[in-house]
């Protein structure tokens, strides 16, 4: 196996190994994050933050095009967050008011983001050829998809402080977070200051996808913030062993798509999004099997997010 | 306590003038309503849908504001405290409609009623014992003490509701505020819910606030009704409602609000007839809000 090959050669383990801790880092907040996400039924607003991270990839683009010397990593990552944090409140208010649905906000928001980026790269690209350098920004696949091959040390260090960011964040406010995804009509009676609540995860979503967008493109991103839960929900109906097979589950596909991407040479975002519905998929057997077994002949217990 | 005598005792919630307008909406929601609930009476707010009845819960509640183009006028005290106020300190415990709730969360019973409880605790705090107690206690006292460690989503209808008022016993509200307690619920377990509402005020003394359209939950368990159609159009007892006052509140359409209720309460036929009206001979059509429940 190359995998073992790179990281046992002390030469070429520099290559390995900073998507290995990377992806380890937001497996780990992303799949914390999933539990809410997937009992909240967020998951489209992941993908609307996930997709407007394209547009502020062009943003950052541009600007690097513009400033002598170029945007550092961190300083680029900065901009990308700023712009998917800002899109992430835009969906939040605009999907609140009555005459504009959620999922309208975020259909209007994705696409608007996506060409947004589009034209700034194809600017930024231009400026650059005419200047004689190479591209800020590697190929578009990479960015759709992500890519083991961009992310280095720095990226690894924003993984990892982005991970334990969102971890204490949502270690701190576990009980009025819980509160308020479980019922939102209630929270605020009980002193829930339910719009902070709203707003810190939504940034922890929008921090997060913009991290993992490195490893697992804009496209496939919002996969770490749905696929760990929706598995975990599956198998167990308890707080603390859903939130424990939800990292486990986020920290195996991760690891197991970036290991399939670097052996066979894919995609990796689309290798991990592929692993993680294996799991997926193979929670949801077990689950199924295990409610029929715990009720025999009642058949098959009903999904409560099936029939809610 | 319901003695005129007694010296006075200020009420559990004021309402002074209270008026509302939705943002956008040519009328008003809600216009000059005047109100006290007592402490430990059980109210029952009655209405059409659309008349105001959750208006006035959410002020209660304090999830709209006071003032403004947007807000209400006029004054509302709970405990002698501004309404989001009463709401920070705990003192109203809220029982929404049993729908609202994610009952996928894998939550157990115990999980959701500690929730309300518990969550200003220190995150690296574990509920302390005498939190651990008040969610036995409450648990128990709307029977569901050996149900603790049941998922959230494997309960009944009625069993949910049990729930949610014993969370908001646990968090230590002084009143009960309970939106549409009987939808969806089947009529044995409207009698039992009538039954597990009364039994909760005999021992707690707690002030009951209960907010429907469904004259039958009003009459068992409410002390006094007070009829709301944007303004308040009678405030009575229970018995006082005679048909005039329901024609008048919901405009003739009385199907779907009569139900066996009235139909058992010789008192209110009586009253009628005294009232020059005929007894009400109300079919046992079940109301808009008698479905089964899971």
């Amino acid at each position: 196996m190359r995998t073992i090959e790179y990281l046992s050669d002390p030469l070429l383990r520099g290559h390995l190994l900073p998507p290995l801790v990377a992806a380890l880092a937001l497996a780990i907040c992303g799949s914390l994050l999933s539990v809410l996400v997937v009992l909240k039924r967020m998951s489209f607003i992941g993908q609307g933050v996930s997709h407007s991270a394209f547009g502020g990839v062009g943003l950052a683009a541009l600007l690097s095009g513009l400033i002598s010397g170029g945007l550092s990593p961190v300083a680029q990552y900065a901009v990308v967050l700023v712009f998917c944090a800002g899109a992430a409140l835009a969906v939040a208010t605009l999907g609140d008011r009555k005459s504009l649905g959620m999922d309208t906000a975020i259909g209007v928001l994705l696409v608007s983001s996506m060409a947004l980026g589009a034209v700034l790269l194809s600017i930024a690209s231009r400026m650059a050829r005419s200047g004689g350098t190479s591209p800020p920004i590697q190929g578009w696949e990479s960015i759709l998809f992500g890519s083991i091959l961009g992310v280095g040390w720095a990226d690894a260090a924003v993984a990892c402080g982005v991970s334990a960011t969102v971890c204490l964040a949502i270690g701190w406010w576990r009980r009025p977070l819980l509160l308020w995804a479980f019922d939102e009509a209630a929270a605020p009676a009980f002193g829930v200051p339910v719009a902070r609540m709203k707003l810190t995860l939504v940034l922890l979503l929008a921090a997060t996808i913009v991290t993992g967008m490195k490893v697992a493109g804009v496209v496939l991103a919002t996969a770490l913030l749905v696929l760990p839960g929706a598995a975990a929900i599956a198998i167990s109906r308890r707080l603390l062993p859903v939130f424990v097979c939800s990292v486990a589950v986020g920290v195996v596909g991760l690891l197991g798509g970036m290991i399939l991407s670097f052996e066979r040479g894919w995609p990796t975002g689309a290798c991990i999004v592929l692993v993680l519905t294996v799991i997926v998929a193979l929670a949801w057997v077990v689950g199924r099997a295990r409610s029929v077994r715990a009720r025999p002949g009642q058949g098959p217990a009903v999904n409560p997010l099936e029939s809610a | 306590m319901m003695d005129p005598q007694s010296p006075p005792v200020p009420p559990a919630v004021s309402y002074r003038d209270v008026s509302y307008r939705y943002p956008g909406e040519p009328s008003l929601a809600l216009e000059g309503v005047t109100l006290d609930v007592r402490q430990g009476e059980r109210l029952g707010i009655l209405g059409p849908n659309g008349g105001g009845k959750s208006t006035l819960l959410k002020i209660t509640l304090g999830l709209i504001p006071k003032g403004g183009a947007a807000g209400w006028s006029g004054a509302v005290t709970v405990f002698g405290l501004d309404p989001a106020e009463a709401c920070r300190n705990g003192i109203v415990g809220y029982v929404p409609q049993r729908t609202e709730a994610e009952l996928a969360f894998p939550l157990s019973v115990s999980d959701v009623v500690t929730m309300p409880a518990a969550w200003r605790l220190s995150p690296f705090r574990a509920p302390p014992p005498d939190v651990r107690e008040r969610v036995r206690g409450a648990l128990s006292l709307v029977g569901m003490e050996s149900d603790g460690d049941r998922p959230i989503g494997g309960l009944s209808g009625g069993q949910l509701q049990r729930v949610m008022i014993a969370r908001a016993i646990a968090a230590g509200a002084r009143l009960l505020a309970l939106d549409e307690p009987t939808v969806g619920i089947d009529a044995r377990g409207q009698h039992l819910f009538a039954e597990l509402l009364a039994d909760i005020h005999r021992r707690l003394g707690l002030t009951i606030l209960i907010v429907s359209h469904d004259l039958r939950v009003i009459a068992a368990g409410c002390d006094r009704v007070a009829c709301l159609a944007r303004r308040l159009h009678s405030h009575t007892s229970p018995r006082g409602l005679t048909p005039a006052v329901l024609a008048e509140l919901f405009s003739h359409n009385l199907e779907g609000v009569l139900g066996d209720a009235v139909h058992v309460d010789a008192h209110a036929a009586s009253e009628c007839a005294a009232h020059g009206h005929p007894p009400i001979s109300a079919p046992h059509v079940p109301g808009p809000a008698c479905e089964h429940g899971r």
